[in-house]
């Protein structure tokens, strides 16, 4: 395993050979304590809803106006989205995604799964506010500064919008997608967060299939994402949710699927036990077809940094982290903030690894 | 030691640590069905079956490669998995 601090050159990397016992990894003080906080939730089973096919808004890059789903017909009917919830629960589903292509535009819709589910997510541009007995995370996609989304997205102030609906929230997580042109801007963005006590993280542009844009990101703009993402970790460590090993792992030249094999249907044929078995991705007409089923449908996979196939994806690694203290801290730490992102009421604690840790069996870069 | 009886303790093992590590109720060793299905019926995820693969592989010392656990949906598989990798333990050490 390797490892290398924010201050060291790749040539000071150091390395570890002993063959370690789990037992004797988790016995450091701070670790087993962690490991005890992760644990309690891996009962978390996740599926993805497309909750209408509309959007207030529409943006350069975005999945959802990609492949065939932006084609499926709305269902409308709540006695349907009820029965479809139930019959989530019913298969071991935990935990629910609602996403595409904006679910604040149908909150009944979105009431009736929280409903039924007492944990999930909303993932909204923020706009339009989501009624507050709705209690699942709420993230709000930004992607750069107001002048940015005034040209990607087609929406004025969109920042100050989204803050005056989402400032003082609990549920809410600002997610600022990093693209190839927006690096710079996130210091000034995260200066406005912080400001008004929001919660940020980050996620990094994954091209959708076949996206020729200049939003895609090269070598050269993942090492200044990753240069950004630990800048900000440091100067608002009370706002931003994020660890070094978080960093490495969105901004490896490698994408999540080569780096850690993804467990989602689309890429993983296996039907027996974990993602592959239990993930569905609904459209908005609640069909789903395993051929697709990922987090972020119509992703290039290749390119896939999203965070929200990485919560999953890393986070499903855990035993090929669990050869090594440094690598175990780190997934640890990824964990941490994957929960805390995801999960209503889940405090993150400090981050166990300053380092950065390669991924298993990868080098740092 | 016969292989049955090999088995037969590793089984017993196996099951100790299943119920211990995801805390499962009402249930002892003894009375755990080896054969009984980890994923349809009692509802295990992968993140568990990491979890007791990581106790088992500090206790056996061998090996347990992440892309097997799809094999592994009974105490007895998982059983005979161990069974197998210590008896290859061996011979790549009498070598």
């Amino acid at each position: 395993m390797s490892r290398i601090s924010d201050n060291q050159t790749g040539a000071e990397k150091n390395s570890f050979r002993k063959e370690w016992k789990f037992s004797e990894i988790i016995a450091e003080p701070g670790v087993r304590e962690r490991w005890e906080k992760v644990r309690k939730y891996f009962f978390l089973r996740e599926s993805t809803y497309d909750m209408s096919n509309r959007c207030n808004i529409r943006c350069e890059g975005c999945y959802y106006y990609e492949g065939d789903k932006q084609f499926a017909a709305e269902n409308k009917n709540p006695d349907d989205w009820r029965k479809l919830m139930q019959a989530e629960k019913a298969r071991g589903i935990t935990y629910i995604v609602l996403a595409g292509a904006e679910p604040s535009l149908v909150p009944d819709l979105c009431r009736i799964c929280f409903e039924e589910f007492p944990l999930g997510s909303i993932a909204t541009n923020g706009l339009k506010a989501i009624p507050r007995d709705i209690n699942f995370k709420i993230h709000i996609s930004v992607w750069g500064n107001d002048d940015t989304s005034a040209r990607v997205r087609s929406a004025k102030n969109m920042l100050v919008r989204q803050v005056e609906n989402y400032s003082g929230d609990p549920r809410a997580v600002f997610v600022y997608t990093f693209t190839r042109n927006n690096i710079d801007q996130v210091h000034d963005v995260a200066g406005i967060l912080a400001e008004y006590d929001c919660k940020l993280t980050f996620n990094v542009f994954s091209a959708p299939l076949g996206y020729r844009g200049a939003l895609r990101h090269t070598t050269q703009s993942l090492g200044g994402t990753r240069k950004a993402m630990i800048d900000l970790l440091r100067a608002y460590p009370e706002n931003v949710l994020f660890s070094h090993y978080n960093a490495v792992a969105h901004t490896h030249r490698k994408g999540l699927h080569d780096l850690y094999a993804c467990s989602y249907p689309r890429r993983n044929a296996s039907t027996t036990i974990g993602l592959g078995r239990s993930f569905r991705q609904y459209r908005t007409d609640l069909n789903w077809d395993r051929n697709v089923a990922c987090c972020v449908p119509d992703t290039d996979c290749d390119d896939c940094r999203h965070y929200a196939a990485g919560s999953a994806v890393v986070t499903a690694r855990m035993f090929r982290h669990a050869g090594d203290p440094e690598a175990f801290k780190a997934w640890l730490d990824y964990v941490d903030t994957y929960l805390a992102v995801w999960v209503m009421g889940y405090q993150k604690g400090a981050n166990l690894s300053d380092y950065m840790v390669a991924p298993p069996g990868n080098e740092i870069f | 030691m016969s292989m049955k009886t090999n088995i037969e303790g590793i089984i017993r093992h196996v099951a100790r640590v299943m119920i211990d590590e995801l805390k499962l109720e009402d249930i002892t060793p003894e009375a755990f069905d080896p054969d009984i299905d980890l994923v349809d019926e009692i509802g295990i995820d992968s993140m568990d079956l990491a979890t007791v693969a990581l106790v088992l592989r500090d206790h056996y010392a061998i090996r347990i490669d992440e892309d097997d656990y799809p094999k592994l949906t009974n105490v007895r598989l998982i059983a005979e998995y161990i069974d197998q990798k210590l008896s290859e333990k061996t011979v790549a050490a009498a070598n």
